[in-house]
């Protein structure tokens, strides 16, 4: 639904928009596109509440649809702010994010899971466009020039997170490591547990000491 | 003083009988640049605002719809693809010319099997009582000459729980709007048509239709007076455009 107040003609027209580049990114990935025909059927409802969006989000066999207004049954309803959904996007993994992060979920989680899995895996071949217009010499040398420079570019930022992590967890020693921080919890945990057992033995004693003085 | 009655084309005032005849004088002018006019007179806006009919029809596939006035079948065409081949889709047209542009367009365009073409009167629906899921009229209910009757004969073969979406022209909500609006209209429209389709006069009188055709409320009153339940409207570009939608109870 749109939000309130914005004419609908806005919120079509936006929508309209996004629903012909997702379909055009998706005909880039003919794998990608086979994988989400698999989902045809189901409707995902995604509720942004900052800024207050709702879109339902269809794939078909053919294309994608996007939604501002749905009737029917709905597979997956989420709900969160627009930070939640790009944690969600950009997450590895989507379960351990749906479970522990702040996005409100209803219905089936596997369709959203597969769905979240299959934009993840998006691999766009960018040459097919290019040599359509360019012709197959130069568009094929052109593709692959953005492919090189795409990759040293991927490279260069899986690079520079992975010496930025070092840094601070190594060097600086401003947070711990994942590993340090999930054993120390690991031991708060066993520590807690051995603190309840504890206690209730001692509850134990207690009572058997009160009957043993009566 | 003659005893028979009376209704308006465009602002003149002619007798019932004869403004089927002059609307159709007017669709079988303009068919042939229908698509054209409409994105140009629109600026191609006419498509966002059947893409929202569209998602409020809540169309699903197997369903069976019937568009009335389907002209050159925008709408048929997305109900078709939404339908599948286990649904059913009618475009209805009383105008000849506007049926064969809308059917040879379809057909070239390779719809077919789900997809049929009737040539009928919105007023007196050729189809069995509770036929549809869905009935949808865009920019046609200003044409008909008895709005009430056509509105009854849509519920009629409307399946219960089936819904009417109107898009139609309508009154602009904003005074500053509505200044533009006029002007636009009754110059820049009127022009344009002898400029393109080589025919002021046709859309000269589809300035002054839309001016006569009845205000949101009134026609949300008109669909509650038919039978329709829940019924709403949704104003579309200030006003200039309004979805009705009502259901069959």
């Amino acid at each position: 639904m749109a939000p309130a107040g914005l004419d609908p003609t806005l919120t079509t027209a936006a929508l309209a928009a996004l629903e012909a580049a997702l379909n055009r990114a998706l005909a880039l990935d003919p794998a990608g596109q086979r994988q989400l025909a698999g989902l045809a059927g189901r409707t995902f409802a995604i509720e942004c509440t900052s800024p207050v969006v709702h879109v339902y989000l269809q794939p078909g066999a053919e294309r994608t649809r996007l939604l501002g207004y749905y009737d029917g049954p709905v597979t997956t309803r989420v709900r969160g702010s627009a930070a939640d959904f790009a944690q969600l996007a950009g997450a590895s993994d989507p379960a351990a994010t749906l479970i522990n992060g702040n996005l409100v979920l209803q219905g089936d989680s596997a369709p959203l899971i597969e769905l979240q899995g299959i934009i993840g895996r998006l691999d766009l071949d960018w040459e097919a466009p290019l040599v359509n217009v360019l012709g197959d010499v130069a568009g094929h040398q052109l593709a692959q020039f953005l492919r090189a420079g795409f990759s040293a570019g991927t490279a260069a930022s899986s690079s520079l997170l992975r010496q930025l992590e070092e840094f601070i967890h190594e060097e600086a020693r401003l947070t711990p490591p994942r590993l340090e921080v999930e054993d120390f919890y690991g031991d708060v945990q066993a520590l807690q547990q051995r603190v309840e057992r504890l206690q209730s033995r001692l509850e134990r004693l207690r009572k058997r000491i009160r009957s043993a003085g009566q | 003083m003659s005893d028979k009655r009376t209704t308006h084309f465009g602002y003149r005032e002619v007798d019932e009988d004869a403004k089927a005849g002059l609307v159709a004088n007017v669709f079988h002018s303009v068919a042939g640049r229908y698509d054209l006019m409409n994105d140009l007179m629109s600026g191609g806006i006419h498509r966002i605002w059947k893409r929202f009919t569209i998602e409020l029809s809540a169309v699903r596939t197997g369903q069976s719809v019937l568009d009335i006035a389907g002209g050159t079948g925008d709408l048929a065409a997305k109900f078709a693809d939404i339908v599948g081949p286990t649904g059913r889709v009618v475009l209805a047209d009383i105008n000849e010319s506007m049926l064969n542009v809308g059917r040879d367009k379809l057909l070239d365009h390779g719809y077919q099997g789900n997809l049929e073409f009737v040539q009928a009167d919105a007023q007196y629906l050729p189809f069995p009582d509770d036929s549809f899921d869905c009935v949808s009229i865009a920019f046609g209910l200003r044409n008909v000459t008895d709005k009430a009757l056509a509105l009854r004969s849509m519920l009629r073969v409307l399946k219960p729980g089936g819904r009417l979406l109107v898009l139609e022209f309508s009154k602009p909500v904003n005074p500053l709007l509505e200044k533009a609006y006029d002007g636009y209209s009754f110059r820049v429209l009127p022009f344009m048509g002898r400029l393109v389709a080589g025919d002021s006069d046709s859309y000269q009188y589809l300035a002054e239709s839309i001016r006569m055709h009845p205000d949101q409320d009134t026609l949300l009153g008109m669909l509650e007076d038919a039978g329709f339940v829940n019924c709403e409207y949704h104003n579309l570009t200030g006003g200039v455009v309004a979805l009705h939608r009502g259901f069959k109870a």
